[in-house]
C-alpha cells in the first residue's frame, strides 16, 4: 500500500519583477500595465510514490526544490498541476516549534503545540512525563519560554514533536542543534519509528544521515527527478554531479 | 473543524492570555475601556442629548455592543499575517486562526454584557425578561464577524492597505450608528437608509431587550440576519480562493 502518491507534479513561483503589496501600487501597475514577472519552475513533472513503512531520502542543492516539494507534501503549498494523495495522519517538521508563544510557560506551550502536530488532550497529559524528562526541562516546567534559551527551546519542542503519533512523518533538517547526547537521543527515536512502521520523507545535506536512515532516496536539480532508487547509488549520482559554475 | 477543536480551543485561551499579559488589571480592561469610552461620551453630550429617556443605559449598551464590532473585526484582520509560522511552517485549516481570534473578542463581549447586567438592574431597578434573548442574537452577531474577519484576513495578506481603509471605515460607522445620539436627530428623508447599517439595527436591537424590554423588530433582526449570512458566504468563498496562495504571499 502507497503512503504517498505524487503525481506529475509542477509548482511555478512568479517572482514580480517589482513587489506589489499596497493597493495604491496595485493600482498604479494596472493603469500601467506592469504585470511583468519572472516564472520559476520550483518543480517540473514530480511522480513518485513512497510505499508504507518506507523512509524516503531528498537529497539536492540549494534551491534544487526539495523543500518546496516537501512543503507541497505538507500541504502548505499547492501545486500548479498535477496531484497529491497522502494516506494517513501527517505531521510536518519543517521547522520546530512553530506556534510557541513566548509569553506563556513550557506547559502551556507543549499542549498548544501538541495540538498543532494533532494531539490530543488525553494523549498529551498521558505522555506529560515522558515529554518532559525526554526534554531534560523538568524543572523549567511552569517558566515562560520568553527566558528559555534556544537549546532549551528546541528540545522542548523536540521532545513534543517525538511523542506525536502521525502515520507519515515529513522532515527537513532540523537535527543541527543540542548537544551530542541530545542529537544520539534523536537519532534513535527516529530508527524507533521507523521500526514502528512509520512513512518518513526525510529531506537533508547530511548524506551519513540520509544514508543511515533511508533505503531509497531521490536527487533533485533544478525542480526535476535527475535519479531515484537506492541511496547510495542517488549519493554517488549526487557526488559526481559537476560542480556548480562548471559546464555540464 | 470539529477535529481541530482542541487545537481551536488552545488557540483562543493562548490568545486571551498573550491581550491581558503583563498588565496589572488583566481582563478587567474588557470591561473597563468600554465603560471608560462610554464615560467620555456621556459628559460630551450630555447637554445635548440628556433629556432623552435612559440616554446613559443607551450609550452603555451601545458601545458593549459595538465593541464587539471594532475589536473583533479589526484584530481578526490580522489573524493571517500576525501568524505567519502556523501558515508556512505547518499545516492547519487556516480558518482555524482567523475563528480563534473571533471567538477570542466574543468571549471578552460576552463577559463586558455579562458585567453589564448588574449595571442594569442598578439604573433601571429592575432587568427585563427579555434580556433572556440576548445569547440568540449574539449568534448572529459571531456570524457577522466571523464573515468579515474571513473576507479581511485574506485580502490583507495580499494588499496590507486594507488595514488602514478598513480603521477609517470603523470610524466612519461608529458616527453612523446611534451610539452617542438619538435615533430622532437623524432626518427624516434619510432614515430608510440609516437603518439598513447592520450596526443600527443590531445596537437597537440590543437596547430593545436590554432597556425597555421590547422584542426587537423583525425588520432589524432580518436585516442582521442577511448582513450576518451575506459576510459568511462572501468571506468564506474569498478565503477559499485566496487561501491557495497564502504561504507565497505573505
Amino acid at each position: 500500500m502507497s503512503a504517498i502518491i505524487v503525481d506529475n507534479v509542477s509548482k511555478i513561483f512568479r517572482i514580480p519583477h517589482e513587489k506589489k503589496t499596497t493597493v495604491f501600487q496595485n493600482v498604479v501597475g494596472l493603469i500601467k500595465r506592469q504585470f511583468s514577472y519572472e516564472q520559476f519552475w520550483a518543480l517540473k513533472d514530480i511522480s513518485f510514490e513512497v510505499k508504507k513503512g518506507e523512509a524516503l531520502g531528498i537529497i539536492g542543492r540549494n534551491g534544487s526544490g526539495k523543500s518546496t516539494l516537501l512543503k507541497i507534501l505538507a500541504r502548505i503549498l499547492y501545486p500548479d498541476s498535477g496531484s497529491v494523495s497522502l494516506n494517513g495522519k501527517v505531521a510536518s517538521f519543517l521547522q520546530l516549534g512553530v506556534g510557541f508563544q513566548p509569553e506563556l510557560t513550557a506547559r502551556e506551550n507543549l499542549y498548544i503545540y501538541a495540538s498543532i502536530l494533532g494531539v490530543g488532550r488525553k494523549r498529551v497529559e498521558k505522555m506529560y512525563d515522558d515529554i518532559f524528562d525526554f526534554a531534560e526541562l523538568r524543572r523549567f516546567e511552569n517558566m515562560k519560554l520568553k527566558n528559555f534559551s534556544s537549546g532549551m527551546n528546541m528540545r522542548l519542542a523536540f521532545a513534543t514533536a517525538f511523542h506525536a503519533v502521525p502515520d507519515t512523518l515529513l522532515i527537513d533538517e532540523v537535527f543541527a542543534v543540542g548537544d551530542e547526547a541530545f542529537k544520539r537521543k534523536c537519532h534513535d527515536r527516529m530508527t524507533q519509528f521507523k521500526a514502528e512502521g512509520k512513512t518518513i520523507v526525510f529531506v537533508s545535506h547530511g548524506l551519513d544521515a540520509v544514508k543511515e536512515l533511508c533505503q531509497r532516496s531521490m536527487l533533485l536539480h533544478e525542480g526535476r527527478i535527475v535519479t531515484m532508487g537506492d541511496t547510495e547509488k542517488v549519493i554517488n549520482d549526487y557526488l559526481a554531479m559537476p560542480r556548480r559554475g562548471t559546464k555540464q | 473543524m470539529w477535529q481541530y477543536r482542541e487545537l481551536i480551543r488552545n488557540l483562543t485561551v493562548a490568545d486571551l492570555k498573550n491581550r491581558y499579559q503583563n498588565t496589572s488589571l488583566g481582563f478587567f480592561w474588557s470591561l473597563l475601556s468600554p465603560l471608560l469610552l462610554a464615560g467620555v461620551l456621556y459628559f460630551v453630550f450630555r447637554n445635548l442629548w440628556g433629556r432623552e429617556q435612559n440616554f446613559a443605559i443607551n450609550i452603555l449598551v451601545g458601545v458593549m455592543a459595538w465593541q464587539f464590532f471594532a475589536t473583533g473585526s479589526s484584530s481578526s484582520l490580522r489573524a493571517i499575517v500576525g501568524n505567519s509560522g502556523l501558515v508556512t511552517r505547518v499545516y492547519i485549516p487556516r480558518q482555524i486562526l482567523v475563528l480563534s481570534n473571533v471567538l477570542t473578542s466574543l468571549i471578552n463581549s460576552l463577559l463586558a454584557f455579562i458585567a453589564l447586567l448588574p449595571i442594569i438592574f442598578i439604573l433601571l431597578g429592575h432587568l427585563p425578561v427579555t434580556v433572556l434573548l440576548f445569547p440568540l442574537v449574539h449568534v448572529l452577531y459571531f456570524w457577522f464577524i466571523y464573515g468579515l474577519g474571513l473576507l479581511l484576513s485574506a485580502l490583507y495578506v495580499y494588499f496590507r492597505d486594507v488595514d488602514q481603509i478598513w480603521q477609517v471605515l470603523v470610524r466612519a460607522l461608529f458616527f453612523g450608528s446611534p451610539i452617542m445620539y438619538p435615533l430622532s436627530i437623524v432626518p427624516p428623508n434619510l432614515l430608510p437608509y440609516y437603518l439598513l447599517n447592520p450596526m443600527t439595527q443590531l445596537i437597537l436591537i440590543y437596547r430593545d431587550v436590554m432597556v425597555p424590554g421590547d422584542l426587537p423588530s423583525l425588520y432589524g433582526v432580518g436585516i442582521v440576519a442577511g448582513f450576518a449570512i451575506a459576510a459568511y458566504l462572501v468571506g468564506s468563498f474569498t478565503f477559499k480562493k485566496l487561501e491557495r496562495r497564502f504561504a507565497e504571499a505573505i
